[in-house]
């Protein structure tokens, strides 16, 4: 027997669907985790870098630094392989967000430092002379108009947040990479595997990036309109 | 008045960068001094380090190598024909670019390994030269997109000068545009270094041995008992010690960019 090259994009989504869908809303669940814990991370850690809070500040610089230099893979082997030797047993979808967690939470703290450091002073003084706390200042000044500074910048984050989650492959989780290829391995359908794999991604990325489009006109600062 | 103050601003400057230069030298002098001499190292370290840094590590290199290099030639180059206004190329690059700047570098890495011998047996690869290849699709998308804004920096006049001169298209961005924007260029093109070696790794996911499959292999041999391993688990050192190796390979180049940009610009 001959194994003809078929190609059947309709036959392998229709015989599949299930498993594909469970992958995506794998791939969803654990982007939307990621991209809050992301979002706390880098505010709480940005504003305490623009701030310069003691202690909080450097370990911040430290975080930051550790994550941006060592590639993504080497961390999630680091939580799912060597944690366990301290006793910490995660099962894939924990390891999986919180990777994915902590590496967009270090650019996004870089974001937020940026924004709220892009914030003139002379706006923080404005504040203080109408009578805010340090505090209030932060709130009613520094984020509201820092945070729209680094917005886009932090979207871009959040989407390499998304296809980073495609690199739970190497730790088996079933989101939507790990089953698409698995069905591939078994079914030799591995063209229709990846052309699922990109539209579902490029999907994903452009309407994200759309985002950011559509939001950079609505909450331009009104001086810069 | 203006230059001499110029001068004594500069002139801290100059002596801080120079402080943390020495600092640097002097810290990775007293690491060495530990690491060779001081520290008692246990006996599975040293064959498992020799073998990371001699099999590992070169793999490594190349596949950034490669990459690198193959991403600065195409991206320079599609980032150029990008600024022509001629719908059809500009269609065809913008759609090059969207895509493998939209595609996760492991699905563009499966593309390469499982897909293209799908389509046809003759574009078989082997994990490091699939990796490479899929990084320099990533990668040139990158620099086109760079090169197409640095190109578009520059001034009009630029292009005026140059048709003046008697350049063609090709002359004048061979020899007037382009060395202009490559200045613009480098501190990402420097950013890109770091993305890439980072994303060598990736090759692990199809099983090319670079330093992190040395190093993940080398720890599962560990588990084994005697005489293949030691019956133990060690992931949390070996993988530190990956760690720590791409960090003093990536932190002077992060440093590097920064620098770049904030002198270039």
């Amino acid at each position: 027997m001959v194994l003809a090259i078929t190609y059947d994009l309709w036959a392998f989504v229709s015989e599949n669907w299930r498993e594909l869908v469970d992958g995506l809303l794998n791939t969803l669940k654990v982007s939307v985790i990621a991209i809050a814990g992301a979002f706390v991370i880098g505010l709480l850690l940005g504003a305490a870098r623009a701030h310069r809070i003691p202690v909080v500040s450097q370990f911040a610089a430290v975080y930051v630094e550790i994550v941006r230099n060592t590639p993504i893979l080497v961390q999630i082997f680091m939580i799912f392989y060597a944690l366990p030797q301290a006793g910490i047993l995660w099962d894939g979808f924990t390891v999986a967000w919180v990777s994915v967690m902590l590496w967009g939470g270090a650019f996004n703290t870089e974001n937020f430092r940026a924004g709220f450091e892009a914030v003139p002073y002379r706006y923080r003084e404005a504040g203080y002379a109408l009578g805010f706390s340090r505090r209030a200042t932060f709130f009613n000044v520094t984020l509201p108009i820092g945070g729209r500074i680094s917005l886009p910048s932090s979207i871009n984050t959040y989407i390499s947040v998304v296809k980073n989650t495609s690199l739970m492959y190497v730790i088996g989780y079933p989101e939507l990479t790990t089953t698409a290829v698995n069905i591939a391995a078994l079914s030799l359908e591995t063209l229709e595997a990846l052309t699922v794999l990109g539209i579902v991604y490029l999907t994903l990325v452009w309407s994200l990036s759309a985002a950011i489009r559509a939001l950079e006109g609505r909450l331009a600062l009104p001086e810069a309109r | 008045m203006a230059a001499p103050a110029a001068a004594t601003a500069a002139a801290p400057r100059r002596w801080r960068r120079l402080g943390w230069l020495t600092l640097g030298a002097l810290v990775v002098a007293v690491a060495y001094v530990l690491v060779a001499f001081v520290i008692d190292w246990p006996d599975w370290v040293e064959p498992i380090a020799r073998y990371i840094l001699t099999e590992g590590l070169p793999a490594t290199l190349q596949i950034s190598a490669v990459a690198v290099v193959g991403s600065c030639l195409i991206g320079v180059a599609l980032g150029t024909l990008l600024t022509i206004q001629f719908a059809l190329s500009k269609g065809a690059i913008r759609s090059y670019v969207e895509v493998f700047r939209g595609l996760p570098i492991l699905v563009t890495v499966f593309i390469v390994y499982f897909g293209l011998p799908a389509l046809t047996p003759t574009l078989k690869f082997d994990p490091l030269w699939a990796t490479s290849i899929a990084l320099i699709l990533w990668g040139s998308a990158q620099v086109a997109e760079a090169t197409r804004g640095a190109v578009q920096s520059i001034p009009r006049e630029q292009h005026e000068a140059a048709s003046a001169l008697g350049f063609g298209w090709v002359g004048a961005h061979g020899f007037v545009i382009l060395p202009q924007a490559l200045r613009r260029l480098l501190p990402p093109l420097v950013g890109l270094l770091v993305n890439i070696i980072q994303n060598s790794t990736l090759a692990q996911a199809i099983g090319g041995i670079e330093v992190l499959q040395a190093a993940k292999s080398q720890t599962e041999r560990l588990t084994f008992f005697p005489p293949a391993g030691i019956g133990e688990i060690h992931a949390f050192e070996i993988f530190a010690g990956v760690m720590v190796l791409f960090f003093v390979i990536s932190f002077p180049l992060t440093r590097l960019a920064a620098y770049l940009e904030k002198r270039l610009v």
